[in-house]
């Protein structure tokens, strides 16, 4: 029986679907079973992100409305052994599906996967209603500046509301040398504020937004620090214990390494 | 239906609910339902106070008008004004103040324990003083009638003796609120960044004027219920 994951911010922006797209490839790389459900219906991207759009024949409102099988609407990622996406309706809103078709649809999936991670859309609503629905758990994606981790935690107000007791917690897009200068909220006032698990902190990566417009998630390359991040991530989600990150020594070790790591990329290209 | 069977009105101290003077209870229902329906974000979850009237109400019919509001929000205390009411427009909020309404009971009485945290969007709410065991965040609101203590930190938004009561004060083991209310005054957190105060700190009103401090042994230890 696989475990229903959400992956849910309140606010717009903070890396929701990146973090999906990596996670659930990450969990691939690491030989689960893993679908990508993206429950942003109207407004999708996840296939985007992944890669997969110009795969798209079916998708989740028509398997909802049982205009095609589960099983037509599951889209194979070909890099990855075990991964799947079951993409959201682009031409509907959010109203097309109820929280209970959510339900009846996460308890299909999870007699044929590992992990269901759903992509939960933005804000409170309808649409962030139905990606909890039928959530066994529930992970928190927050940024760390002061709005961010306001609408977090509007969002654990609202998810222990719906029985999601204890999320688990994503910062990302830190920068260590913003936090040094005082320029930014350091983790441990985030985790002051939310008082929830730390699940993993991403740092503010540039290779994020290139691996995203190419639609290959950034785990897939390994000397990038986000990647690196990541992949923890997804160990952690499994079990496994994974100590975070030295970032402090980004500009030491890490730093010149991955400097290192681009210049020979560029010297490729 | 020439007015409004049901007319729902804010006050300071609930929702206050007039009923058309109709003898069928089963449209006031409905229209009530239908109010509560489209309020519902907005009731979820709240405590609110419920007062009745403008008609006569058997025990049946109380009854299923309870059952209805329960259903969309938690009743906090309930009360059914049997005397046809005046209009809602004339009414509320004539005189400035009401001091029957007052809240009185700091020394002892009513407490609402809250365990856990307060979080943004949440709004506690209570006629008598309150005790948050967990921290109040950003965003998050606690309103009381009586006094607030936060036993975690204070960050969102603390209204004490919210109906009135000039006495009533409120202390946090970290206070550090967005926005500071006692009865009518506010006060708001300092421009610019201010520390986390590193000992637990108390607030009230003396002499018009809304004061914070250590209340520990050794800091400052002062009588704050003397204001008369």
């Amino acid at each position: 029986m696989g475990e229903v994951v959400v992956i849910t911010s309140g606010k717009g922006g903070v890396g929701k679907t990146t973090t999906t797209a990596n996670i659930g490839t990450a969990l691939a790389l690491e030989e689960k079973k893993v679908v990508l459900l993206d429950a942003d219906i109207g407004l999708r991207n996840l296939d985007v992100v992944m890669g997969l759009e110009n795969r798209i024949v079916y998708d989740l409102v028509d398997v909802v409305e049982g205009t095609c099988r589960l099983k037509q609407a599951l889209i194979r990622d070909k890099r990855f052994k075990g991964l799947f996406l079951l993409p959201a309706a682009q031409t509907r809103d959010k109203n097309a599906v109820t929280p209970a078709q959510m339900q009846k649809l996460c308890e299909d999936l999870r007699e044929q996967f590992d992990f269901i991670l759903i992509d939960s859309p933005a804000g409170i609503e309808q649409g962030f209603k139905n990606a909890i629905a039928g959530a066994d758990r529930a992970v928190v994606v927050t940024a760390p500046e002061v709005s961010a981790v306001r609408d977090a935690d509007r969002i654990i107000g609202l998810l222990a509301s719906n029985e999601l007791l204890n999320p688990q917690l994503i910062v990302n897009r830190l920068r260590m040398d913003m936090v040094k200068r005082g320029d930014m909220m350091n983790i441990e006032d985030t985790i002051d504020i939310l008082g929830i698990d730390l699940l993993g902190v991403v740092p503010d990566d540039e290779k994020i937004i290139v691996s995203s417009n190419r639609g290959e998630p950034v785990v897939m390359e390994s000397s990038s620090l986000a990647g690196q991040a990541y992949r923890n991530i997804a160990k952690r989600l499994m079990g496994e214990e994974v100590p975070l990150i030295d970032m402090e020594n980004e500009d030491t070790f890490i730093g010149r390494l991955r400097k290192f790591f681009s210049g020979r990329n560029k010297k490729k290209e | 239906m020439s007015e409004q069977a049901v007319v729902f009105k804010g006050t300071r101290n609930g929702l206050h609910i007039y009923l058309a003077a109709e003898p069928d209870i089963s449209g006031i229902l409905h229209a009530a339902e239908e109010k509560l329906q489209s309020g519902r974000p907005f009731f979820e979850g709240a405590t609110v106070n419920l007062t009745f009237s403008g008609r006569e109400c058997s025990k049946a019919e109380q009854g299923r008008l309870l059952e209805l509001f329960s259903r969309y929000l938690n009743p906090g205390s309930v009360s059914f004004n049997s005397e046809p009411d005046l209009s809602p427009d004339v009414k509320e909020e004539s005189s400035g103040i009401d001091y029957a309404r007052i809240f009185n009971g700091l020394d002892e009485g009513m407490t609402r324990f809250i365990r856990g945290t307060v979080r943004s969007g949440q709004r506690i709410y209570y006629e008598g003083s309150i005790v948050i065991i967990g921290d109040v965040n950003p965003g998050g609101e606690v309103i009381a009638g009586g006094n607030i203590l936060v036993l975690g930190a204070l960050r969102g938004i603390a209204h004490a003796g919210a109906a009135g009561n000039v006495n009533a004060v409120v202390a946090s083991y970290c206070l550090q609120p967005t926005q500071l209310r006692i009865a009518g005054f506010i006060a708001r957190a300092p421009e610019g960044e201010a520390g986390k105060p590193p000992y637990p700190e108390v607030a009230y009103i003396r002499q018009g004027q809304l004061l914070i401090d250590p209340y520990l042994p050794g800091k400052e230890n002062r009588k704050f219920h003397t204001e008369k």
